[in-house]
C-alpha cells in the first residue's frame, strides 16, 4: 500500500540529526546578511592600518620624538542593529598593539581597577613590589568612531550601506590628526 | 459476552483518547491559577503525571517559569526557564510521531510552542534577573531576544504577518538602559516605535506608547546623539523637552492584564471533488479549496479519496478570555502616570495562528484523507474490520489545543520617577463600567539611585474570579 512506503520515507527521516562543524575564524561566511564578525575585523584592520601609516600621523610621531600612545574613546552605534561595539574596539585596540607603531592607553574601566588594585597594593605589598602613583603614561591621541547604516528595501531585497567613520585627535590641542572613512554594501534578497 | 480484537481496540481508544481539549484536560491546574491559588496551582503543576512529558514539556517548563517568578521565586522560576529555553533552541521534529499524527491526531507529537510563547519565556526571565539586580544576566537574555527577532523577522518579507515584536524590542531598550548603555537602549527603542507605527498598526491597530516617545527622546539625549535628539523631539512635538534625572531613579512598572486566550477546536465539513487526478477538498461555508494530485497515486488510493463525499475535519482556534480591567494608572504624591499597553498577546496569538491556517488545514485535510482511505480499504477486505477503523477515525480526530495558557492577556507599562527614601505609590486598577477603581499600594525604599522594576499581575477576566499578585 503507498500510504506504508510514504509512512516508511518518513520514519527513516527521523534518522536525521544535528551536525556541528568547527570552521576557522578567518572564513568569511554571511548567512542574515548583517553586520557580523567579519564585517568587524575587516573594517578594525583596514582602517587602524591606514591609520598607522598614514602620513599624518606618522609626521605626529617624528615631531614628538617617540611613539604616540593611542587611547580608544568611544565608538559611537547609529545603526538600527546592535553592534557589539566593544568587540570593535578590542580588535582596533589588538591591531594598534601588534603594530608596533604607537602604545595603547587602557580605557577608562581597566584603568578604574588598575587604580583600585595600586592602592591596596600601597598598603600590602612589599616596598620594593609596590607600583608607584603618578607613573602612568598620559595618551597623546583618542580614537573616535561612529558608524552608521542606510537600508534601502523592496520587497524581498534589501541593500544595507554600513558607514563607519574613526578619527584621531590631539589630546592637547584637540586638532584632527587623522580621519578615515570605509563604507560595506550589502545587496541581501531573501 | 466475549470481545473480540477489533472491539477490545475500539474500547481501549475510546477509554484513552479523551475528546477534552488541552485546557479542559488540565482543569483542575487552570481552575486553581485563575482564583489565584498559586502555590496549589504550582503543586497541581508538579505532581502531573509524567505520562506523555514529552509532549508537553514546553508547557510544563514554561508553566513553572511563569507561576515561581509571579510567585517571586526568580531564581528557580529561571531554571525551568532556561530548560524552556533550551528545549526551543534544540526542537527538532520527530518524523515517526509526525507520521504517526497523520494516522491519530497532531496531540501525539511535541509541543514546540509557539514563536510569541518562546519570546515571552526570555521576557520572563530577563525580568527575573531585573528584579535580583543581576543586569548582566539580563543582558545575556537581550542578546539571546535579538537573535530570536532576527529569526523570526527572517522567515516572513512582509509587514502583514507577525514577524517583528515591538515590545521585545521595548524590552531590549529597558535591558540595555539598566545596564547604562544608552546608545543601545536607543536603537532598541527606535526599533521598537517603527514596529509600533508600521506592522503593529496594521495588524493590531496599535498606537506608539506615549513612555515609548519620552523613552527615545530621553536616551537621545543621554547616549550624545544630538541630530536624533532634535529629530525626536520635533516628531513627537516636545520641542520644549528637559530632561531632569529624578533623584532615585526610575520605577518600570509592568502591568500584567488577564489571560491569554485559550486554543479549543471547531471541525469543518469538507466536501470532495474528482475531476480527473485531482481530487479537491471544499468548504463553501469558508470559501476553501485544497487540490491534491492523485497521477502518482495507485488506483485503489484514487478509489478510495473518490468515493469519499463528505468528512469532518478538527482545527484549532482561539478562544479568547476578555479582559475585566481595561486601564490602570499609578499615582505617586499628586502626579498620575497612565499605564499603557505595550502587547496584546491575545492579538498575537490570533495572528500567528492564522499565518499558518493554510498549512493547518492542509495537514488536517492530508490526516483525514489518509484516515477515510485506510477506512476504505478495510471496508472492502471486512465490513466489520472497515467499520471497526471508521470509528477509531472519528475518535482520534482532533486538533492540536495545546498552547501557554498562563501568560497574560495583554501587557502595561509606565516609568515612575523615584526620590531617594520612601516613595508612596499607588496603583489603580479601573473597568470599562463605572464600578469602583480596584487600588493596590506599594512601598519603594530608594537608598541608590537606578532603576527598579515591578511586575502586577491580575488574572480576572470576564466572568470568573480571581487574585493578585
Amino acid at each position: 500500500m503507498r500510504i506504508t512506503l510514504v509512512l516508511t520515507f518518513i520514519i527513516m527521516l527521523t534518522g536525521c540529526t544535528r551536525q556541528v562543524a568547527r570552521i576557522d575564524p578567518g572564513v568569511s561566511m554571511d548567512l542574515s546578511g548583517r553586520w557580523n564578525d567579519t564585517d568587524s575585523r575587516a573594517v578594525a584592520e583596514a582602517m587602524t592600518n591606514e591609520l598607522l601609516t598614514s602620513e599624518t600621523f606618522e609626521k605626529f610621531a617624528e615631531e614628538e620624538g617617540k611613539k604616540p600612545a593611542i587611547i580608544v574613546g568611544w565608538i559611537l552605534n547609529k545603526t538600527s542593529e546592535h553592534i557589539d561595539a566593544d568587540n570593535f574596539i578590542k580588535k582596533i585596540e589588538l591591531t594598534i598593539f601588534n603594530s608596533g607603531l604607537a602604545d595603547l592607553v587602557e580605557s577608562e574601566e581597566f584603568r578604574d581597577k588598575l587604580r583600585l588594585e595600586r592602592a591596596q597594593q600601597q598598603d600590602f605589598a612589599s616596598n620594593e613590589t609596590t607600583a608607584q602613583w603618578g607613573q602612568e603614561i598620559g595618551a597623546d591621541l583618542m580614537l573616535f568612531g561612529e558608524m552608521n547604516s542606510e537600508t534601502d528595501v523592496y520587497n524581498n531585497k534589501r541593500v544595507v550601506n554600513y558607514v563607519i567613520t574613526l578619527f584621531l585627535t590631539d589630546m592637547e590641542t584637540n586638532k584632527r590628526v587623522w580621519y578615515g572613512q570605509k563604507e560595506i554594501k550589502k545587496y541581501i534578497r531573501n | 459476552m466475549r470481545l473480540g480484537l477489533p472491539s477490545f481496540i475500539v474500547i481501549s481508544l475510546f477509554f484513552t483518547q479523551s475528546c477534552a481539549n488541552y485546557y479542559q484536560s488540565n482543569y483542575s491546574f487552570n481552575a486553581a491559577f485563575e482564583q489565584g491559588e498559586l502555590e496549589r496551582a504550582l503543586a497541581d503543576l508538579q505532581s502531573s503525571p509524567t505520562r506523555d512529558y514529552k509532549k508537553k514539556e514546553f508547557l510544563y517548563l514554561a508553566n513553572n517559569g511563569l507561576l515561581l517568578s509571579v510567585l517571586g521565586r526568580y531564581e528557580e522560576s529561571n531554571e525551568y526557564l532556561e530548560k524552556a529555553f533550551i528545549f526551543g533552541e534544540d526542537y527538532r521534529k520527530n518524523y515517526l510521531d509526525e507520521a504517526a499524527s497523520y494516522l491519530t491526531n497532531p496531540m501525539v507529537t511535541a509541543y514546540p510552542g509557539e514563536d510569541h510563547e518562546h519570546l515571552m519565556v526570555l521576557y520572563y526571565k530577563a525580568m527575573n534577573f531585573l528584579k535580583m539586580g543581576k543586569r548582566a544576566e539580563a543582558l545575556v537574555e537581550c542578546k539571546r531576544l535579538n537573535i530570536r527577532i532576527q529569526q523570526l523577522s527572517d522567515r516572513y518579507n512582509t509587514d502583514k504577518k507577525y514577524q517583528k515584536d515591538a515590545f521585545i524590542h521595548l524590552l531590549m531598550g529597558i535591558i540595555y538602559e539598566a545596564d547604562n548603555d544608552f546608545n543601545n537602549a536607543f536603537i532598541a527603542y527606535r526599533n521598537a516605535y517603527e514596529v509600533y507605527q508600521s506592522a503593529y498598526k496594521e495588524l493590531f491597530n496599535s498606537e506608539v506608547p506615549a513612555q515609548l516617545k519620552e523613552d527615545i527622546i530621553r536616551t537621545a539625549l543621554l547616549s550624545g546623539l544630538k541630530s536624533e535628539f532634535e529629530y525626536f523631539k520635533s516628531e513627537f512635538g516636545r520641542e520644549d523637552y528637559e530632561y531632569t534625572p529624578p533623584s532615585g531613579g526610575d520605577l518600570v512598572f509592568f502591568w500584567h492584564n488577564g489571560l491569554s486566550p485559550i486554543k479549543a477546536e471547531t471541525s469543518f465539513n469538507f466536501i470532495i471533488n474528482r475531476n480527473g487526478n485531482v481530487v479537491t477538498f471544499v468548504n463553501e461555508e469558508l470559501g476553501l479549496s485544497f487540490p491534491f494530485n492523485l497521477s502518482d497515486r495507485d488506483e485503489k488510493d484514487k478509489d478510495g479519496l473518490a468515493n469519499l463525499e463528505i468528512f469532518r475535519v478538527a482545527f484549532p482556534k482561539y478562544v479568547e478570555r476578555p479582559v475585566y480591567y481595561t486601564q490602570a494608572s499609578i499615582y505617586l504624591a499628586e502626579s498620575a502616570y497612565s499605564l499603557q499597553q505595550v502587547e496584546n498577546i491575545d492579538l498575537i496569538a490570533k495572528q500567528v495562528l492564522q499565518q499558518r491556517m493554510t498549512l493547518e488545514f492542509s495537514k488536517a485535510l492530508v490526516r483525514a484523507a489518509l484516515k477515510k482511505v485506510t477506512e476504505y480499504e478495510m471496508r472492502k477486505e471486512s465490513k466489520t474490520f472497515g467499520s471497526l477503523i471508521g470509528i477509531i477515525n472519528a475518535i482520534t480526530e482532533k486538533a492540536d489545543t495545546r498552547n501557554w495558557q498562563t501568560l497574560p492577556h495583554s501587557i502595561y507599562y509606565s516609568r515612575v520617577p523615584m526620590k531617594l527614601g520612601t516613595n508612596e505609590v499607588t496603583l489603580e486598577l479601573a473597568t470599562s463600567t463605572e464600578e469602583t477603581p480596584s487600588k493596590h499600594s506599594f512601598t519603594y525604599i530608594i537608598d541608590k539611585k537606578g532603576m527598579i522594576f515591578h511586575t502586577f499581575t491580575s488574572l480576572e477576566s470576564r466572568s470568573m474570579t480571581y487574585g493578585y499578585y
